[in-house]
């Protein structure tokens, strides 16, 4: 299960406010307590205005390099940011997101192409969010085409088949694990990952949908997914439902991760 | 870290990829398969065992060094037989009749083998007169292991003890038992020559009643 940290993130209140006031420990504490935990990435959001999203961008990720080895996930709705925060990554990372929405391919795929960056593609277009699993593959089929012509790994490629608010539409779930088991069989090689926040808005208890949907989605076929890796409940159904998926041989993941002191209580040392 | 130490450790850490390799590279330093079997892959079972009993170490990490030892063993047996290293004597080990539990049992005869012993295994859900049989094929086996998980198949402990007894083959091999419900007390009453709590106990046990 790769686990893109999503704690870095402007739009929670206190990492605004620590961006505001450039308030360096606090991102540090953030980066290092996430890598700690066992992040493979470590997404970065700036969610500012668009006249100084790149230097926040730029902020942020000197930071995070400067505390930790983990590469990072550049995350902004722009694609142009996203572009110009690739020379700014002593890592090859994860870019975070395009969709068919309007240049966002055509920006960022000849800026990745040939290297190792790999890019987080959403199924949605223009018309926003389709509601079935047949158009969402489209969206898909359309996303890969692009993908080969640009001559860019499959393996590269993480596909957010975007899930649906349980509260308007209960099948939400369902949908999701079909398209995530037809995306595995098209594209075996690609990684199916997801935020789990959507599925609980305008629910109560939200943790509780948000994990049961993430064990419901690794069951289907997600490896990967845009989580708070210090939230230890999470993070022990993550490393239990990998044992529990053949995922994990002899469950030495699971053990390592315990020993570690990532999942199960807290020991006292 | 001598060949030695390096041979315990990967099997500690159940690095079977890597043991056979080590193995071959310790036989051709000269060092002999004796040593390498006692000093190197018993001798990390046992603390393989230890760490189990301590609870330091989970199911899985004893299976996999179980594995490992396997590998390294498959490697030495050829020197073994040639330079007349002998196992420390025969056990039959199974689950008792109506039992269906194997872990336990399976855990025993892997530390038991990991001890020197030559192990077979009759499974779970095993009749007395299965048992019977096994001694009559193995007339030089020293110890017979019976396992039972349950409080209502307790009684086939006996029953298997008493069956021996009946084909007159009680004599010359010891009794151990053992699972979740069994005691030392039960041990006592039933006529078992031995009882262990855990794994590695069986392991230690077994070998007090060979000499």
């Amino acid at each position: 299960m790769i686990i893109i940290g999503e704690k870095i993130n402007g739009s929670i209140p206190s990492v605004a406010r620590a961006i505001e006031s450039r308030d360096e420990a606090h991102i540090r504490r953030l980066a290092r307590r996430q890598a700690e935990a066992g992040a493979h990435y470590i997404d970065i959001c700036a969610s500012v205005d668009g006249d100084i999203e790149i230097e926040t961008m730029k902020w942020l990720i000197d930071i995070v390099q400067d505390t930790v080895d983990t590469p990072i996930c550049i995350d902004s709705p722009n694609p142009h940011t996203c572009v110009a925060c690739i020379p700014y990554c002593n890592k090859e990372g994860i870019i975070n997101s395009v969709s068919l929405e309007g240049d966002k391919i055509e920006t960022v795929f000849p800026a990745i192409a040939n290297t190792g960056w790999q890019v987080v593609a959403l199924l949605c277009d223009n018309h926003g969010i389709p509601s079935t699993v047949e158009k969402r593959l489209n969206i898909a089929e359309r996303i890969f085409s692009k993908v080969n012509e640009y001559g860019i790994p499959e393996s590269n490629v993480y596909i957010d088949p975007l899930v649906i608010a349980l509260a308007t539409d209960e099948q939400s779930m369902t949908k999701f694990a079909a398209c995530t088991r037809q995306l595995r069989e098209v594209y075996p090689e690609a990684h199916i990952t997801s935020g789990l926040s959507n599925i609980s808005f305008g629910l109560p208890a939200r943790k509780v949908i948000n994990s049961a949907f993430m064990v419901l989605a690794m069951h289907a076929g997600m490896d990967s997914a845009i989580v708070d890796p210090l939230n230890r409940d999470l993070l022990g159904l993550i490393y239990a439902t990998e044992a529990l998926t053949e995922c994990d041989e002899y469950c030495l993941g699971f053990i390592k991760a315990y020993r570690q002191g990532i999942i199960g209580k807290p020991t006292k040392k | 870290m001598s060949k030695i130490e390096a041979i315990a450790l990967a099997v500690e850490e159940g690095k079977s990829k890597i043991i056979a390799g080590l193995v071959e590279e310790a036989l051709s330093e000269g060092i002999s398969a004796g040593e390498i079997l006692n000093n190197g892959m018993i001798k990390a079972m046992g603390v393989v065992g230890e760490k189990f009993k301590n609870n330091e170490i989970f199911v899985p990490e004893m299976l996999i060094a179980a594995r490992a030892m396997k590998k390294g063993v498959e490697v030495l047996q050829p020197h073994l037989s040639a330079s007349g290293v002998e196992p420390l004597g025969k056990v039959i080990i199974g689950t008792v009749v109506g039992d269906l539990h194997d872990i336990g049992k399976n855990l025993v005869a892997m530390m038991i083998e990991g001890a020197g012993f030559e192990v077979t295994d009759l499974g779970v859900d095993v009749p007395p007169e299965k048992f019977v049989e096994a001694i009559k094929d193995n007339p030089d086996v020293k110890i017979v292991a019976l396992s039972s998980l349950l409080t209502t198949t307790m009684p086939a402990l006996k029953e298997t003890i008493d069956a021996i007894e009946k084909a007159g083959l009680r004599e010359g091999i010891k009794i151990m038992v053992g699972g979740a419900p069994v005691s030392q007390e039960h041990a006592d009453s039933i006529g078992a020559d031995g009882y262990a709590p855990d794994a590695a106990s069986a392991a230690d046990l077994a070998k007090s009643l060979a000499i």
